[in-house]
C-alpha cells in the first residue's frame, strides 16, 4: 500500500486542492484547509507550501484519534466533529465519510468566523470532497 | 484505582518495537489506544501505527499505582513525546532487535527523550534478539558512552513478566536515584 499522500494521483489531488482552495475563498476567516491520512499525512492543502502544514496534519490525526478514544470510553458511540476553539480562532476536524483509509479535514479559521457557519461550511466542503474522492476509487 | 503513591513511566521507541503490545500485555484494565491503518507501508510494513498515545494502569503489589503511556513512534509525531513526557518518572526504551537499525534506534531515541527531560532514568528493552544477544552488552555500552547509563533486557513484548520485569527494574533505579538524593542531602 502507498502512503496515502501518493495514493492519489496527480489529478485528483489537484482537484482536492482546488475545492479547498473554492472553500476558503467561500469562507471568511478561513485560514488553513488541509485533507489529511488518518495517519498524519498532509494529502493536499491550501494555501500551499505553510511550513506548519505537516505538523497540523500529524497533530490533527492525533486530536481525531484521541477524541475517538475519549468518545468510546464515555460511551457516547462516534465522534462527528472536534471542535477547538482559542482566544485568536477555530479549529475544526471532520472526518470525511465513507472513504477509507480514513481520511479527515483540518480547517483552521480566524476569530472573526461564526462557529454554525464555519462548520456548515466545512461539511459542505466535506461532502464535495467524499463525492470526489470516492469518484476516483471507482 | 486506590493506590498508596502513583507513578507514571514512558514507552517509547521505534515504530514497531512493541510499546502498545508492551502496555496491553501488563494493563489491568484494557488500555486506551489510539492505532489507526498505517498506509505508509514502505517504511514500516504493519498494519496499524499509534498517532497520539496509549494508555494504561497498573497497581503494584505494594500499593504503587503505574500509569502507563505509550508514545507514537514515528518522529513526526514528536510532539506527543513532550506533552507524553511531562510528570513522568522515568522512560522504558524498546528497540526491535532483529532489525539492522536497533543500535542507531536506540541512540537517537534515548536522546531524543534525555533532551526532552534530562534527569529521567532509563530502562531498555530489546524485542526478538536471540536469549544470548551479546549485542545487549554493546547497546548498554554504546549507551554509557553518551553518558546514559541503563540496564538494557532482552525482552518479549508479548510476555506480561518480561514487561513486568522492565517496569521493576525502573522502579528499583529510581528508588536508588531517591536514596542517592536524600543521602546526598545529608
Amino acid at each position: 500500500m502507498q502512503p496515502t499522500s501518493q495514493r492519489f494521483d496527480t489529478a485528483v489531488t489537484e482537484a482536492v486542492r482546488q475545492q479547498l482552495e473554492t472553500f476558503v475563498a467561500g469562507t471568511p476567516g478561513t485560514t488553513l484547509a488541509v485533507l489529511t491520512s488518518g495517519d498524519g499525512f498532509e494529502i493536499a492543502a491550501h494555501p500551499r507550501g505553510l511550513p506548519t502544514v505537516q505538523r497540523l496534519a500529524a497533530m490533527s490525526s492525533s486530536l481525531q484519534a484521541l477524541s475517538e478514544a475519549m468518545v468510546q470510553e464515555a460511551g457516547l458511540v462516534r465522534i462527528r466533529n472536534l471542535i477547538i476553539e482559542s482566544d485568536g480562532g477555530t479549529v475544526i476536524v471532520l472526518g470525511i465519510g465513507k472513504v477509507t483509509p480514513r481520511l479527515s479535514l483540518t480547517v483552521v479559521a480566524s476569530g472573526d468566523e461564526i462557529l454554525g457557519r464555519l462548520l456548515w461550511a466545512s461539511r459542505g466542503c466535506c461532502a464535495a470532497l467524499e463525492k470526489r474522492l470516492l469518484a476516483s476509487n471507482a | 484505582m486506590s493506590a498508596d503513591r502513583e507513578l507514571k513511566i514512558i514507552f517509547t521507541g521505534p515504530m514497531g518495537a512493541g510499546k502498545t503490545t508492551a502496555i496491553r500485555a501488563i494493563s489491568d484494565a484494557p488500555p486506551v489506544s489510539t492505532e489507526v491503518a498505517n498506509t505508509d507501508q514502505a517504511t514500516v510494513a504493519k498494519a496499524t501505527t499509534t498517532v497520539a498515545l496509549d494508555y494504561g494502569q497498573l497497581l503494584l503489589e505494594d500499593g504503587t499505582a503505574v500509569s502507563l503511556y505509550g508514545t507514537p513512534g514515528q518522529e513526526r509525531f514528536s510532539f506527543m513525546w513532550e506533552i507524553l513526557c511531562r510528570g513522568a518518572m522515568g522512560v522504558i526504551l524498546l528497540i526491535d532487535g532483529s532489525t539492522p537499525t536497533a543500535a542507531e534506534d536506540l541512540r537517537s531515541y534515548a536522546e531524543a527523550f534525555r533532551r526532552i527531560n534530562p534527569d529521567q532514568p532509563f530502562v531498555i528493552g530489546v524485542g526478538r534478539a536471540p536469549p544470548d544477544d551479546h549485542r545487549l552488552d554493546d547497546y548498554a555500552k554504546a549507551l554509557s558512552t553518551r553518558g546514559i547509563v541503563a540496564p538494557v533486557f532482552g525482552v518479549d513484548v508479548r510476555n506480561r513478566e518480561d514487561v513486568l520485569l522492565l517496569v521493576e527494574t525502573l522502579l528499583c533505579v529510581l528508588e536508588a536515584q531517591s536514596f542517592e538524593t536524600d543521602h546526598a542531602a545529608h
